[in-house]
């Protein structure tokens, strides 16, 4: 690898002042004059019914109104990959919360009193709030209209079922492998539905001004797919993608809540109604919870075929994900999973069925992890009690099956390079794998668990991402993507390539938020895909610069332009070492000639990046052929926990987790998602969950009982292990890292229980009172059994 | 901007303020404002009248004479923490002061509001019945005073009567003695209490022992007093009390907590809770603050 | 039913008319223009809206604007008069925030336990900072910074 001067360097974030000195603005901070209108949302009170009638005359009536908006004005469907859902419901509900109409009022309590005034008649219809009861021979259909959808061609709906989507995996013969295993090992996990907690909440500014044209300023990680989503939902209004432009301030924490398009359509569509005028929709915290995208709730059904040796020969992986009532975002979950619910391992026959369910719940969609925390819960504890089982220690059987550049994934593709038995081996040490350990206090015991991990971005064949970066009179630059800031460094690691490729601090490069009107397409900050796509593009457009640069400089001042390099803001010759020319002194105004006229201009890059080794055709029986993912991210997590048995109240001395970046950028950045993804991770098995009211409501829709952990919540001690094996095709040979960090908390935790206690939870949350009552059930049988 | 109208005023005196609150529809007392401004903006009170006690000087004291600490109405959990008096003659106070939701409530949120909204999960009302406080109240008709037990009726619901104003809470000292204070809670940060309990030790070899968070209203677990006032504890006897305990409280499963576990942790937290009283009046066991659980 | 109140906002001399039912947070922002105090869940359950009263951290969204009549407000915007804060550079240094939404609300938070014990330890750290919710960090860089600093 050449010496690098700022690619892989800790540099310091260049939005970190914005946002330690409070000018970094988000959607809330911007001002749109006294002009603003509010709007609130009427919202359903059941989670199933046939909308009859709605009556908006008192609100109408109701002073400070403005106007009333129902389903009636926008009578489209739309969705990211599967056209289900609508603006505001038509004919019928679908969950609880779901909205029916928006009032607009001059003020925010205008709003929200007028919105209690309009009546809406309902017809209940039965509720279907499990994957259970919507897989019934006899359920009722939340879509019927399933079958004339418009979905992606890698969408494989069911008509006339729930099963909107059902995701095939066929390697191998795994009904045979199954007969000749040594060993068959069976069993169910379930994991219920999260939500994101970003910090900041939803909102959305429309404006469609006197010239018809509409802005919105959101708080989004897709400024791009949102305007496409806009343009196409309200085309019938005439509108192109021209007219259309969305802003992007900072993102007060994603997780993937802000990805695609949920209530920002409102803002969108409420600004068409009241030409002329802003108008904000701003999420309450509650609704924040329960209207917007979910993490779906899974129940996996896993089996699997292992011989004496220690050698997984067959999985069969059943996953039933329980959706939602729209999954336009959502089925794309279940598809990326069920690609890859074999986990990290090296399995010669492999069957997956991941089931995509609609559900009288709110609509799943993306969050950290894509899936595959999900399904790792149930795999990665598996793989414990097989191990366990068969006499071979974890680790040790991890190792065995772990796979290795070049395996055949389960698509029939091969597995790129990676580090995955580095990371195993470092995790192991650094847990001290294999040495008991008990604690001072006769009431605890400390128990240890590891898990493995892999995830690859689950995007489109044909998702890119582009840049421009234009020179400034001082040789700064600003640079121009739509890759979203969201916490996770972007800006800086984006300024840290083109700053190794020209030659310019990073210091000196601006990166800014979005505005689609200016900066070039990106078609999601999502898919821990932009560091590897966008950072392709930035370094493309970099190059870009450079290469109209050495042009320039053997156009005007005839130096041989192979011998031309950049060093320290200025253009060197290998051949000419006393030449040495600033960038400032012609990066704008050009170089003159003797007869005083000038050669150059202002020096702009352009880049581009699309995966064009990827595609998502193959085979739906099977899903054999294609290249749906651009590659595999992986690592290995361990984690010592303490545990009372009397109270099952749980802390943690030490978490490790090592993962292979391919290039660490920016280490420290990487270090930050490690410790931040690995706590919201820990939180979801010790504390988190939704709960669902038997008439489908969510109870816990605030920070009250929706727990998300404190500085007082977090490990000891976390020690992150940065692992570099070159991924070819990224940049400096960096590849994505940021969901997955979080995806290896659960199942680690779930063995660490079982190390401690001998007690398997096959359900998250493994919550201190999951355990001490188990403990004090396994207590009553044990006292049964010794009488 | 917020939809409610009302009329707000800070008086200087208490008979102002019960002069306003006496002219008034619907009036509502403010002091920390951690309950009463979420309940405004929810709609679930509708005040006419708001009348912040905060200019009221001598609400602001803690005082200790003539072996009684009295706590003013104004006080907040934070002065509570810091307080020296609090701190070399009942501890336990500060113990429970800590866990009172984060620093910015605390910075502003009562003791005496806590009593005041009264909800089962409070953390104050356990001490005050174990301490066998008394609620001072002044009103029309002069100052009273309620004993903590018969305070809480119901939740949500106290003695408080139209037209009255809580003024201070008296808490007398049951001479040399320790405590502990447990609370139940889903992790370490935050949190509203699934159970709470307040035991204290006194150097007569008498105990008291209050459970919150397990019925409506604070419970005072006399049975459980009797039966281990004076003795040496032992295995046998906490076996004893964890049976009376099944009496005494009444969990209910809530998205919070299952009955089953309240129960369950409600006799853990007894005994690890009567052994650190015990210990610390000893001088040994674990510091104040530190959580048994 | 207006009233009016005057205050000090971050040292300067404010005065305004409002409705009693005003809440502090959206006068500040709204009226006043200042934005660092956020609204992330207006019950005082995040912290993000935590500004400074009479030196001490209170949840604005808990607060009427009327009560700060002759009072002290502190917000984040207050505390740079001399550019950014050891703290801030502290926090600057260890990468302690990543989508800064809650980084006004815990940098103010940290800054009154830093007036009060100049040396905390970890434990004090985790407990005066434990009121403000942070999604991205995992908090270890935010009490890092505050370790470092003080020693």
């Amino acid at each position: 690898m050449e010496e690098s001067k700022y690619v892989g360097k800790s540099t310091v974030r260049i939005d970190g002042k914005a946002k330690i000195s409070g000018a970094a603005k988000f959607i809330e901070d911007i001002d749109f004059g006294a002009d603003l209108l509010y709007a609130e949302v009427v919202e359903s009170k059941f989670a199933h019914a046939i909308i009859n009638s709605i009556d908006t005359s008192e609100a109408e009536k109701f002073p400070g109104v403005v106007k009333v908006v129902t389903g009636k004005e926008f009578p489209y469907r739309f969705g990211l990959y599967m056209h289900d859902r609508y603006i505001f419901a038509q004919d019928r509900v679908r969950f609880v919360g779901e909205q029916i109409a928006a009032v607009i009022a001059r003020t925010p309590a205008a709003a929200r009193k007028a919105a209690k005034l309009v009546k809406v008649d309902y017809t209940e219809l039965p509720n279907v709030l499990n994957v259970e009861d919507a897989l019934k021979k006899d359920t009722f259909l939340l879509h019927p209209e399933l079958g004339n959808y418009q979905h992606v061609p890698w969408f494989f709906p069911k008509p006339d079922t729930n099963i909107s989507h059902l995701r095939k995996v066929r390697k191998g013969d795994a009904e045979k492998a199954f007969k000749e295993a040594d060993f068959v090992f069976e069993d169910t996990y379930t994991v219920p539905r999260y939500a994101h907690c970003a910090i900041e909440v939803h909102g959305t500014i429309g404006l469609f001004d006197n010239s018809e044209r509409l802005t919105v300023w959101t708080a989004s990680q897709s400024p791009y797919t949102q305007r496409h989503l806009f343009a196409e939902a309200l085309s019938p209004l005439g509108l192109t993608h021209k007219d259309v432009r969305v802003i992007t301030p900072f993102v007060g924490g994603g997780f993937g809540g802000k990805a695609g398009v949920s209530m920002e359509i409102i803002g969108a569509a409420l600004a068409t109604t009241v030409k002329g005028r802003p108008v904000k929709v701003l999420w309450s915290r509650a609704q924040e919870f329960y209207n917007t995208y979910q993490r779906q709730g899974l129940t996996c059904r896993i089996k699997v075929g292992v011989n004496k040796d220690g050698k997984i020969i067959a999985m069969d992986n059943t996953l039933y994900w329980d959706a939602g009532a729209y999954v336009e975002y959502g089925a794309n979950v279940v598809n990326a999973a069920g690609l890859s619910a074999s986990g990290p391992y090296n399995i010669p026959n492999v069957k997956i069925d991941s089931y995509c369910v609609y559900t009288n719940l709110p609509p799943g969609g993306p969050y950290r992890g894509f899936g595959y925390s999900e399904f790792l819960f149930g795999l990665e504890s598996h793989m414990n009690e097989i191990a366990k089982n068969i006499n071979i220690d974890p680790v040790q059987f991890r190792r065995i099956n772990a796979i290795r550049e070049g395996d055949i994934l389960n698509y029939g593709g091969k597995m790129n390079p990676n580090g995955l038995i580095e990371a195993i081996d470092k995790v192991a040490e650094a847990i001290d794998w294999g040495k008991k350990e008990y604690s001072d206090d006769p009431n605890k015991a400390i128990g240890k668990g590891i898990a493995l991990f892999w995830k690859a971005p689950a995007m489109p064949p044909n998702a890119s991402s582009s840049a421009f970066l234009k020179f400034n009179e001082d040789a700064s630059l600003n640079i121009m993507i739509s890759g979203m800031e969201i916490g996770q460094g972007l800006l800086t690691v984006m300024a840290q390539i083109a700053a190794e490729v020209l030659s310019v601090p990073p210091e000196k490069i601006r990166v800014e938020t979005p505005d689609t009107d200016r900066n070039p397409y990106e078609w999601q900050t999502v898919a821990s895909h932009v560091t590897w796509g966008c950072g392709r593009a930035v370094e493309r457009a970099a190059i870009d610069a450079r290469e109209q640069i050495f042009d320039l400089i053997e156009r005007a001042l005839g130096k041989e332009r192979s011998s031309l390099y950049l060093q320290d803001e200025c253009v060197k010759s290998k051949k000419d070492i006393e030449f040495s020319l600033p960038l400032k002194d012609f990066i704008i105004n050009g170089i003159m000639k003797e007869d005083g006229t000038y050669r150059g201009g202002p020096i702009i890059g352009r880049g581009m990046f699309m995966p064009e080794f990827s595609s998502a055709l193959s085979d739906p029986e099977t899903s054999q052929g294609g290249k749906p993912n651009v590659h595999y991210t992986v690592g290995a997590s361990a984690i010592k926990i303490e545990i009372d048995r009397q109270t099952g109240k749980m802390t943690i001395p030490k978490a490790v987790l090592a993962i292979d970046v391919g290039r660490a950028l920016n280490p420290n950045l990487i270090k930050g998602q490690i410790t931040g993804g690995l706590l919201q991770g820990i939180a979801t098995v010790l504390y988190e969950d939704m709960r669902y009211s038997d008439k489908g409501k969510l109870l816990n829709a605030s920070f009250s009982d929706y727990k998300i952990p404190t500085a007082m919540d977090i490990p000891a001690e976390v020690v992150s292990i940065i692992i570099e094996t070159p991924q070819p095709d990224g940049p400096s040979g960096a590849r994505g890292m940021g969901e997955h960090t979080m995806i290896p908390a659960a199942p680690m935790i779930a063995n660490a229980v079982e190390d401690a206690l001998g007690i398997r939870i096959k359900s998250m949350p493994v919550t201190a009172e999951k355990i001490a009552l188990s403990m004090i059930n396994e207590n009553i049988k044990a006292d049964i059994i010794n009488s | 901007m917020s939809e409610n109208q009302f009329d707000y005023v800070k008086p200087k005196f208490l008979n102002e303020a019960l002069d306003i609150i006496s002219k008034s529809v619907n009036p509502f007392i403010l002091a920390g404002g951690t309950d009463l401004i979420d309940m405004i903006k929810e709609g679930i009170v509708q005040p006419d009248m708001v009348v912040d006690l905060k200019g009221i000087e001598q609400f602001n004291q803690i005082t200790f004479k003539n072996d009684i600490l009295t706590i003013g109405a104004g006080v907040t959990f934070s002065q509570l923490i810091v307080s020296k008096v609090i701190k070399d003659n009942f501890p336990i106070i500060a113990e429970l002061s800590r866990t009172v939701a984060s620093v910015g409530i605390r910075n502003r949120a009562t003791m005496i509001g806590n009593i005041c909204s009264a909800v089962p999960c409070m953390d104050s009302g356990p001490l005050l019945t174990s301490y066998e406080a008394m609620i001072i109240l002044a009103g029309p008709k002069g100052e009273r005073k309620v004993s903590a037990e018969n305070w809480f009726i119901n939740s949500r619901k106290t003695a408080i009567e139209k037209g009255e104003i809580v003024t201070g809470i008296s808490i007398p000292y049951p001479g040399k003695h320790a405590g502990c204070f447990v609370k139940l809670g889903r992790y370490e940060g935050e949190d509203l209490a699934q159970v709470n309990l307040v035991i204290l030790a006194l150097s007569d070899g008498n105990f008291r022992v209050s459970f919150g968070s397990v019925a409506p209203v604070p419970v005072r677990a006399k049975k459980i007093e009797n039966l281990i006032n004076g003795k040496t504890i032992s295995h046998t006897l906490i076996e004893d009390a964890f049976n009376i305990i099944e009496e005494e409280i009444k969990p209910i499963t809530d998205i919070r907590a299952s009955k089953e576990y309240r129960m369950h942790m409600a006799k853990i937290m007894f005994e690890r809770g009567l052994n650190a009283a015990l210990s610390r009046l000893n001088g040994a066991g674990p510091e104040y603050g530190i959580s048994v659980i | 039913m207006k009233k009016e109140i005057n205050f000090i906002l971050n040292g300067e001399k404010v005065n305004l008319e409002v409705a009693p039912g005003e809440i502090l947070l959206e006068v500040l922002r709204d009226k006043l223009g200042v934005k660092s105090p956020k609204c992330g869940c207006n019950k005082g359950d995040c912290g993000t809206c935590t500004v400074m009263l009479n030196g001490k951290t209170v949840r604005s969204c808990l607060v009427l604007a009327i009560e700060v009549n002759d009072q002290e407000v502190v917000t984040l915007e207050g505390i740079m008069h001399s550019g950014l804060t050891p703290l801030q550079e502290s926090f600057l240094k260890h990468n302690s925030f990543q989508c800064g939404f809650c980084a006004p609300g815990m940098i103010l938070s940290a800054t009154e336990l830093l007036g009060k014990n100049p040396k905390p330890e970890k434990r004090e750290i985790q407990e005066a900072i434990a009121g403000n919710l942070c999604r991205c960090t995992g908090y270890s860089p935010v009490i890092d910074a505050i370790i470092d600093l003080t020693n």
